[in-house]
């Protein structure tokens, strides 16, 4: 945890939580699926038309006196602020909050010209004040502490301060109305532009957005094309998700909407800085439907261990990854797209329903075709995984070695120093001697179960495969007592982790592979979420062939396969006295956001325990596991291990049931190296235990 | 919803938001109200919108001061002004300004008196989105505002802990009257 700041990671959690149950009071009695679905479809048709919005914008906004400026990038609007603040005689500029001052670096520019920026929103001030930029798009001084916070104003004004939040905010507002007081200019941001009425729209919770825009002689609105909407209507819609979706308010403290200038002039600069070449590119265009919510930040697992100074150029987290390739270069957004964990739990809270994790997968391959590829995931995904044989012999080879590399419980000895990092907060599995083909040719050999009610082939993963058979074994067992004949899909990657790591191509080849040696059945079972993601639906878009959507429909991960066509029977197949022992559930990131099958597997699990889950709080919080992403940052993947293993061992559960093998790594793991005496299970094990007979 | 029941959202979210609520009866009864409220808390400065100040013509112990320049108002210790319409859903106090002294009136002092009819509560905001378009729209304004206040101003910037009275007001006192007021 060396690199990581506990006070920060302690405030960050407190917020996640606090933020998802007021969120959810927020959205009481609306639906935020329709609400979302609406305002993307209302983005998507204005941006479609965007000059003829804007034109009208514009016109209406001239009606009422506001001038309209362009600037088709940063330099350009920081010019036009600097010839305005000339043009009447200011020195100093007052500021509400506006990320697109952040983006173009007003305050660095306009100090080099001698003009004093000054920020009134109290993060931003005390941000400014400590020579920082903002860690987060709505709540930007998130990552100090109240003690460093007096710090900053005890040095500003050159007298001590006590160290009490409400005597802080004291001072920043006699401050703060000083400087609004005698500022020639004020500078907003706006959160809408109507171009039915030429209206801007403002919303703040501090008030400072009404005092800059109003008390100062001369009103500068900053704003990016893309905030235009066709009417009040719309502006509405999108004040009905903002506040909630952002801080889980039903409403902010101030909106304002201002219409014309209120005593001198107002001057509306509208800024393209790239919105024009991000709304050629038909995949990436949907970012412009972003409204500055900020729920992917507070909802991402990565954001909330490392904070916004780590996780962001100028724009943070998730969607500032993908804005900061386009606005500030793709060079400047290459560490930012390696953090991402590919959770999807993002896209799950979008206001916008933008696909942000898969449009990260997609800038991961522009990363890799423009900048090159890193040469240690070159070697692992076109080199070893793209070679189906060099793959699988390499497994067998760590298998044969499994006795001298390992303990005796299945966990590889001690790892040697410089891979320490990789193991010192989980034990990491030894391959297993024989791998699930293997066994399965043994165990179930291949022949005809009489009357069969289908074929069904099982595609365990790579991980199953060679380090989890018994996982195979178990679900073979479950299926089978269904009536159902199982076979094994040979031993071949799907090509996931390629796909995952921006190689399309590698991705592309391996998963045809693999189909095209797939036999006829009526089903494909698979074990792994992300497996399953590959034949639903990644699969099909990489290909677009009919056998790829032939499979597409014919792929189920076990529980839902149980569950969706097979209820009646399961209920048959388990005792019906109830289990003794007490059941947690964790729900895996691709299992839940992108397969939806977290329930099916509760509800399949309940049915063979015989009783309820013990749920244990926040079950959807990600393990840290995430494929290479725990190679290639162990300390964040700890970070998040750690608070994983605290809420399982608080659930007071004995078994820990999951449906991902990646999160049955890193949980056992975590388990094994504190130990706990946790069993966790896939959910095939369970259920195999539980099987009558 | 009937009238009754909107009226009690309307104040359930104010309370929730952070306001405090009076209910009267007559315009009078509120009238009589604030000048008692102002006099025990010894405030003396207050400026007020003008259809607000109507309602004390003829009351004694209370008189307004007017505002010329922006920093007058930086002078006084209370704001009086009458809203347009309230929004149950939210709580929310509604204004259409005409210029900027009004906003400024329930922007800077520290506390903010608003005055609200019953019968101008509105389940949601989107119930009166025409009459926002249509303000918006008038060009024989200088410059037409909306704006919506609900609670006291706020921030939770620092350590993610609410504080009130940032910029704006830190205490806001709504006086329903029965009716429609202005």
């Amino acid at each position: 945890m060396s690199k990581l700041d506990s006070h920060l990671a302690k405030v960050l959690k407190d917020f996640s939580i606090s933020y998802l149950s007021k969120r959810q009071n927020a959205f009481e009695c609306l639906d935020f699926e329709a609400l979302r679905a609406q305002l993307a479809e209302v983005k998507d048709r204005t941006i479609g038309q965007l000059q003829k919005y804007l034109k009208q914008f514009e016109e209406q906004a001239r009606k009422h006196g506001s001038q309209v400026l362009h600037a088709r990038d940063g330099e350009e609007a920081n010019r036009l602020i600097l010839d305005i603040l000339k043009k009447h005689g200011a020195r100093k500029l007052v500021k509400g909050k506006s990320m697109v001052s952040e983006e173009i670096e007003l305050n660095e520019f306009l100090t080099k010209q001698g003009i004093e920026p000054r920020e009134t929103d109290l993060g931003e001030w005390i941000v400014q004040l400590d020579r920082e930029r903002p860690t987060h798009m709505v709540m930007p001084a998130i990552h100090l502490t109240r003690k460093e916070v007096a710090g900053i104003f005890s040095r500003y004004l050159g007298k001590e301060v006590p160290e009490e939040i409400p005597a802080l905010v004291r001072i920043a507002r006699e401050e703060l109305r000083r400087e609004i007081f005698s500022a020639p200019a004020g500078l907003s941001g706006a959160n809408a532009l109507i171009a039915e009425n030429g209206a801007i729209m403002l919303v703040t919770n501090e008030g400072n957005g009404r005092l800059v825009s109003t008390i100062p002689p001369v009103h500068i609105v900053l704003a990016s094309i893309e905030k235009v909407l066709p009417s009040t209507q719309d502006a509405l819609l999108l004040l009905k998700l903002l506040p909630r979706n952002a801080t889980g308010q039903a409403i902010t403290s101030y909106v304002s909407f201002i219409a014309g200038p209120h005593k001198e002039a107002q001057y509306i600069i509208l800024l393209d800085n790239h919105r024009s070449r991000i709304l050629a590119d038909q995949k990436f265009k949907e970012i412009l439907r972003c409204i500055k919510c900020s729920a992917c930040l507070n909802v991402c697992p990565v954001y909330k261990t490392l904070g916004g100074k780590e996780f962001s150029h100028i724009y943070m987290g998730g969607i500032g990854t993908l804005l900061t390739a386009w606005i500030h270069g793709l060079r400047q957004s290459k560490k930012l797209a390696g953090l991402c964990l590919g959770c999807h739990r993002c896209e799950e809270y979008c206001a916008a329903k933008i696909k942000i994790a898969d449009l990260i997968l997609a800038l991961r391959e522009r990363l890799n075709e423009e900048l090159g590829k890193p040469f240690w995931k070159r070697l692992a995904f076109e080199g070893v995984m793209g070679h189906s044989k060099f793959h699988r012999n390499a497994f067998l080879l760590a298998g044969k070695a499994t006795s001298i590399i390992s303990e005796r419980d299945g966990f590889l000895r001690n790892l040697p120093l410089f891979l320490k990092k990789y193991d010192r907060f989980r034990s990491l599995p030894a391959p297993a001697s024989k791998s699930l083909s293997q066994l399965f040719k043994k165990s179930f050999p291949r022949e005809k179960v009489k009357k069969a009610r289908g074929k069904i082939i099982l595609y365990p993963g790579c991980l199953v495969e060679h380090f989890y058979p018994q996982i195979g074994l178990a679900a073979s067992k479950v299926l089978r007592a269904l009536g159902y004949q199982v076979e094994s899909a040979p031993a071949l990657c799907c090509g996931f982790p390629s796909a995952n790591g921006g190689f399309n191509s590698a991705s592309r080849r391996a998963y045809k592979k693999l189909i095209t040696k797939l036999d006829d059945s009526n089903y494909i079972i698979t074990l792994c979420p992300t497996c399953a993601t590959m034949f639903t639906q990644i699969g099909p878009k990489l290909l677009d062939s009919e056998q790829a959507e032939d499979l597409a429909k014919k792929a189920f991960p076990f529980s839902r396969f149980l569950l969706e066509k097979e209820k009646q029977k399961c209920s048959d197949l388990f005792p019906s006295e109830a289990s003794a022992r007490c059941v947690t559930y964790h729900e895996s990131c691709h299992h839940n956001y992108i397969l939806k099958a977290s329930d099916a597997s509760k509800k399949i699990i309940q049915m063979a325990v015989g009783k309820e889950i013990l749920e244990m709080k926040d079950p959807e919080s990600c393990c840290g596991f995430a494929g290479s992403f725990s190679v290639d940052h162990p300390e964040i993947s700890e970070a998040l291990l750690e608070e994983k293993l605290a809420l399982i061992k608080n659930s007071g559960a004995e078994i820990v049931a999951l449906d991902c093998p990646g999160c049955l790594l890193q949980i056992r793991g975590g388990c094994h190296r504190k130990g706990y005496p946790i069993a966790v299970k896939h959910t095939a094990e369970l259920l195999a235990e539980r099987l009558k007979n | 919803m009937v009238r009754s029941e909107l009226v009690k959202l309307f104040i359930r979210k104010a309370i929730a938001s952070g306001a405090e609520v009076d209910r009267f009866s007559t315009e009078r009864e509120a009238a009589d109200f604030v000048v008692a409220f102002l006099k025990e808390k010894g405030i003396e400065r207050i400026i007020a919108a003008q259809d607000s100040q109507l309602l004390f013509k003829d009351k004694k112990g209370v008189s307004f001061f007017e505002a010329r320049a922006s920093e007058d108002f930086l002078q006084a210790e209370a704001g009086l002004v009458m809203a347009d319409y309230g929004v149950a859903e939210t709580g929310t106090l509604v204004r259409l300004d005409e210029n900027d002294k009004e906003k400024m009136t329930w922007t800077l002092p520290p506390l903010c008196l608003c005055l609200l009819g019953t019968e101008r509560i509105v389940p949601s905001l989107e119930d009166i989105s025409e009459v926002f378009s249509k303000h918006l729209s008038q060009i024989e304004i200088p410059s037409p505002q909306v704006s919506l206040v609900t609670g006291p101003s706020r921030t939770a910037d620092i350590e993610n802990e609410l504080s009130i009275g940032v910029h704006g007001p830190s205490c806001l006192k709504i006086l329903v009257v029965e009716g429609k007021t202005k």
